[in-house]
């Protein structure tokens, strides 16, 4: 066996590109080597499914009168609170306000703007976003 | 200066830089070497400081640390800049790379559009060098890619100025003036001691301890209704290890290739060895420990937190071992 053994699995996260890792070649000397792992794939695909599964809890909730449409993009953009609040360049606790829906209709154009620039999306888009559009 | 720049594929981002800009100046410094005498290998696992709600677990310094510290080993004179405006940091960029000069950025990977979609997350710390501009594009040599990329100004912009957590605040940086003669021999004995050190460290949430440390929270992770919170975590680690790492253990075989070069410096060749074996070893045991991560959250009923626990305490045994020989040095 190999002292480091390079995985050659498929990763289709990685949309066809390889990434290249460290090992030995024959003669002990080391280089590198493309290597594909689906332990890496089912990784990133569960990260990427986690943010799935809470936009469509932010649906079903908007759907239900309590979150804004800011939460739904939050999550579109992959976004957590403290990012999404240094993004807008406010405190935490005040985005946290903005992600519910009775907050969200009391905003003014200018914050609106703020956060539609943030989703790079129109202010319309953001106010008027429907759940199953 | 005069460059003679080639793109090559490297295992981590920001060593990568590095090793293209210093040695397309003249000095050729490899991958290993760009992150073993800047002393870069490490654990660090802080519980408090989350992202996206899971703990901060890295499994090197800091971004940014090999920027820093390589001008100082070096004694290389690294021009660095952060801005306050995006016109100014775009134009700026702009007449560099058009008076032919190599310039590492540091960038957020959502906004570079030649990333793949699963790839794009708000990650602050990607390190990449633009070399050249056509039209509104910026040719860039991105280590972490085959093949040189490009990317409209605009979203370059972007991916610069992104905040959060490391907000790179359009850093640049690239060297002015590169020394002839460098001792490397002591340089590396210096740097491997400093890395031991840091990796021997009392502080309970970093190095070897820290190992420990992650190894005892996961050995107390139980099933009660949190099995989201379960598979979320653990392929945290996992993502944490591999993807923002550089594939297994990575950074252990990239210490050790570092270790395994530092031979021809005149060093004591048997410490070298043995280290570069154990840290091939540690990095064999975190890939069989990412396996049992992802194993346990496809199938959460097979979850055994003592088996998993065990296999990242073995690895941190081994780099006890490698670092407690390398101090020796």
């Amino acid at each position: 066996m190999k002292e480091i053994e390079v995985p050659k699995e498929e990763n289709k996260t990685l949309d066809g590109m390889q990434k290249v890792m460290y090992t030995k070649d024959s003669q002990g000397d080391f280089i590198t080597e493309n290597y594909g792992s689906n332990i890496e794939e089912f990784a990133t695909k569960t990260a990427v499914d986690e943010y799935e599964l809470l936009k469509e809890e932010a649906l079903l909730d908007m759907s239900k009168g309590i979150s804004s449409p800011i939460c739904f993009f939050m999550y579109e953009n992959r976004m957590d609170l403290p990012t999404l609040a240094s993004m807008v360049g406010m405190f935490a606790f005040r985005v946290k306000r903005h992600l519910k829906m009775k907050h969200f209709k009391k905003l003014n154009e200018k914050l609106l703007q703020k956060y539609a620039d943030t989703f790079n999306i129109s202010i319309d888009e953001l106010r008027n976003f429907k759940y199953g559009k | 200066m005069e460059n003679n720049f080639k793109h090559s594929q490297f295992a981590h981002c920001e060593s990568g830089v590095i090793s293209t800009l210093i040695s397309s100046y003249g000095l050729k410094l490899s991958e290993p070497m760009a992150f073993g005498i800047t002393s870069t290998l490490s654990f660090v696992f802080i519980p408090l400081v989350k992202i996206n709600g899971m703990p901060l677990i890295a499994y090197r310094d800091l971004p940014k640390n090999i920027v820093k510290k390589i001008s100082k080993v070096l004694n290389i004179k690294m021009n660095k800049k952060v801005y306050s405006n995006k016109e100014e940091a775009n134009e700026e960029l702009t007449s560099l790379v058009n008076d032919g000069n190599l310039v590492g950025l540091q960038t957020s990977v959502f906004y570079l559009p030649y990333f793949p979609k699963d790839m794009r997350f708000h990650f602050n710390a990607h390190n990449l060098l633009v070399y050249g501009k056509e039209n509104n594009d910026y040719l860039i040599s991105d280590p972490v890619f085959e093949e040189e990329v490009k990317c409209n100004e605009n979203e370059l912009n972007k991916a610069r100025f992104a905040k959060g957590a490391f907000a790179p605040k359009g850093f640049i940086y690239y060297p002015d003036e590169i020394p002839k003669d460098i001792d490397f021999s002591s340089i590396i004995k210096k740097a491997i001691k400093k890395n031991a050190k840091s990796m021997l460290t009392p502080f309970p949430f970093a190095g070897v301890k820290g190992m420990n440390k992650l190894a005892k929270k996961i050995s107390t992770l139980k099933r009660d209704n949190n099995d989201r919170f379960l598979k979320n975590y653990l392929t945290h680690i996992v993502r944490m290890q591999e993807e923002i790492g550089t594939g297994g253990g990575g950074f252990r075989f990239l210490y050790a290739a570092f270790l395994s070069e530092s031979k021809q410096y005149n060093l004591d060749e048997k410490i070298l060895d043995e280290a570069s074996a154990l840290l091939i070893k540690s990095g064999n045991t975190l890939r069989e420990f990412a396996l049992l991560c992802v194993t346990a959250s496809k199938n959460l009923d097979k979850f055994d937190a003592k088996v998993i626990a065990k296999k990242l305490e073995e690895a941190s045994s081994y780099e006890k071992e490698a670092f407690t020989l390398l101090k020796k040095i």
